[in-house]
């Protein structure tokens, strides 16, 4: 089987974008990847495109991928659109990656949009509670947060991580925002502020809680062939995981960590042929603090139950052992549903290759991204290795 | 408007509603709630055993919306300000998320006894669901 490169990935802007379409944003994040690509890249490669939505405010929740692949003048080639929740654009990536190791196809293309700031407040809140478990979760009167809120409760009960380590995160991904020209909620915020935030669902408070966001990415895979022609600077996939769960939370074994996971990290790392100890940084999926927390346990970075000593020790800082979520996260970077997984792979691939300005870290050789949908339902993992195999 | 679930949906589990029946899995003993589709636990598809739990448990988790809530739920969180809800483990082993009843949601904690009481849930299309919810435990 043939390696897998991302030869080429960018975003649009994240956030409020009322003069926008998700066709417009889409268009951006699309011409950005084209850029990208070092050489002279031919669009007709594309013979495969997989695009990410949840539907949001339920515009074209049919044919949603040829409606913006047919728009940005990729005509007639194989789409799918592709739904799993907030994860729907890693697995974009994922099925993509898949239809190039096949041989199938030369090149293909991951990516993924989401609208969400142009309803009402009511139309948000709807849509915000769809991927639970929603015929019990939200009918006991469960909000998404509600859910992530549980898991902290019983994290903090059986782990004694505390509020400040929770708030930590914040802190941690809003700095690193602060220095993406792209993120939603690129400013700053203090330890007192993130931790005095208004109740949303306790414990967790509005600094606990990424944003709604508008925005799309797209990320141009292709086999070694295509990529040594064109790029001097290449970006390997060396490991893709995908795991399934119970939608609903009270249907899984655990309240306080994620199986699907660790179950899909396992993959990516057997893949990969290396271990949670070789990832240099990650871009994980933190939706609301205690995820962030959650995901460090789970990928492996440190034991279960681990996680709020680790951050408190700095070790997820850009200038810890092992950064994460240097783009600012889904905290600060923005959460647009369907384009936040290829969105992680946009800092990935920018920082292996040495182009990610005022947020460089130096010396990063081993990445990893993890997008997770609903709950745990679903998440993706995968792992990015700067260099040729 | 909220995620919709129909009349019939909403009927079709009315026993689990009302009375929170559970299933036993034949295969590895564990309970599941509802008792449909495959054992939450060895995963496996079974006939499972029904039964009606005794409707009390202890509070696994809990946390107190007080604000986002969807529309079905926003006169209520309008009345009450905030709401307590739980992931409730039922004596007999099924888990389930509970809104909790009768009680000052900001003093529900983990650990704490409760008991299923039937209430109104909320009224979608004019008709009003009835449902379970907890309340703690009177000694």
């Amino acid at each position: 089987m043939t390696e897998v490169y991302v030869i080429g990935a960018s975003q649009s802007d994240y956030g409020a974008f009322p003069e926008e379409s998700y066709r417009s944003l889409f268009t951006t994040a699309y011409e950005g990847a084209v850029d990208a690509v070092d050489g002279d890249f031919d669009e007709s490669l594309i013979e495969e495109a997989y695009v990410g939505t949840l539907g949001v405010g339920g515009r074209q929740l049919g044919l949603s991928g040829p409606a913006v692949t047919e728009h940005v003048g990729l005509h007639g080639v194989s789409c799918t659109r592709v739904e799993n929740a907030c994860a729907a654009s890693g697995t974009a990536l994922r099925q993509a990656t898949l239809a190039v190791k096949s041989g199938v196809v030369d090149v293909a293309l991951a990516g993924g949009f989401e609208v969400m700031t142009d309803m009402s407040g009511e139309q948000t809140r709807y849509w915000l509670g769809v991927s639970g478990e929603t015929e019990w979760e939200r009918m006991a009167g469960t909000t998404f947060a509600g859910v992530y809120a549980q898991m902290a409760d019983a994290h903090m009960a059986e782990h004694g991580t505390t509020r400040e380590q929770l708030s930590r995160v914040a802190v941690k991904n809003h700095a690193n925002g602060a220095k993406n020209p792209h993120a939603h909620l690129g400013f700053e915020c203090s330890l007192e502020d993130a931790m005095a935030g208004t109740p949303v669902a306790d414990p967790l408070n509005l600094y606990d809680c990424c944003p709604t966001s508008d925005g799309a990415s797209v990320a141009i895979v292709a086999n070694e062939e295509v990529a040594r022609e064109l790029t001097e600077s290449p970006v390997r996939v060396a490991g893709t995981g995908q795991a399934s769960a119970r939608v609903g939370l009270f249907q899984r074994p655990t309240l306080t960590g994620v199986p699907a996971s660790r179950k899909a990290a396992e993959q990516a790392y057997e893949q990969a042929g290396i271990g949670p100890d070789d990832v240099d940084f990650a871009e994980v999926h933190d939706c609301f603090s205690i995820a962030e927390l959650m995901a460090y346990e789970d990928l492996g970075f440190c034991a279960p139950g681990e996680a709020g000593s680790y951050i408190e020790r700095g070790a997820t800082e850009p200038d810890g052992e092992r950064p994460v979520n240097l783009s600012g996260g889904l905290k600060s970077k923005g959460h647009p549903i369907g384009a936040t997984g290829t969105g992680q792979t946009v800092e990935v691939f920018k920082q292996l290759r040495g182009e990610a300005g005022g947020r460089q870290v130096d010396g990063l050789e081993t990445g990893l991204s993890h997008n997770v949908g609903g709950s745990g339902g679903a998440a993706v993992v995968t792992v990015y290795e700067g260099g040729w195999a | 408007m909220g995620a919709y679930t129909s009349v019939p949906t909403w009927w079709n589990h009315s026993d689990s509603r009302y009375r929170l029946v559970c299933g036993e899995c034949p295969e590895c003993g564990a309970v599941s709630f509802p008792p449909s589709g495959a054992c939450t636990d060895c995963h496996e598809r079974v006939e499972f055993e029904e039964f009606e739990p005794e409707g009390t448990g202890t509070v696994l988790s809990v946390t107190v919306i007080e604000g986002g809530a969807p529309p079905e739920f926003a006169s209520l969180l309008a009345t009450e300000d905030a709401i307590a809800v739980a992931v409730v483990e039922l004596d007999e082993g099924a888990r389930l998320p509970a809104m909790m009843a009768d009680c000052d949601p900001h003093a529900v904690a983990r650990g704490d006894r409760v008991e299923r009481v039937v209430r109104r849930i909320y009224e979608q299309e004019g008709v009003v669901r009835y449902g379970s919810k907890f309340r703690p435990v009177r000694e």
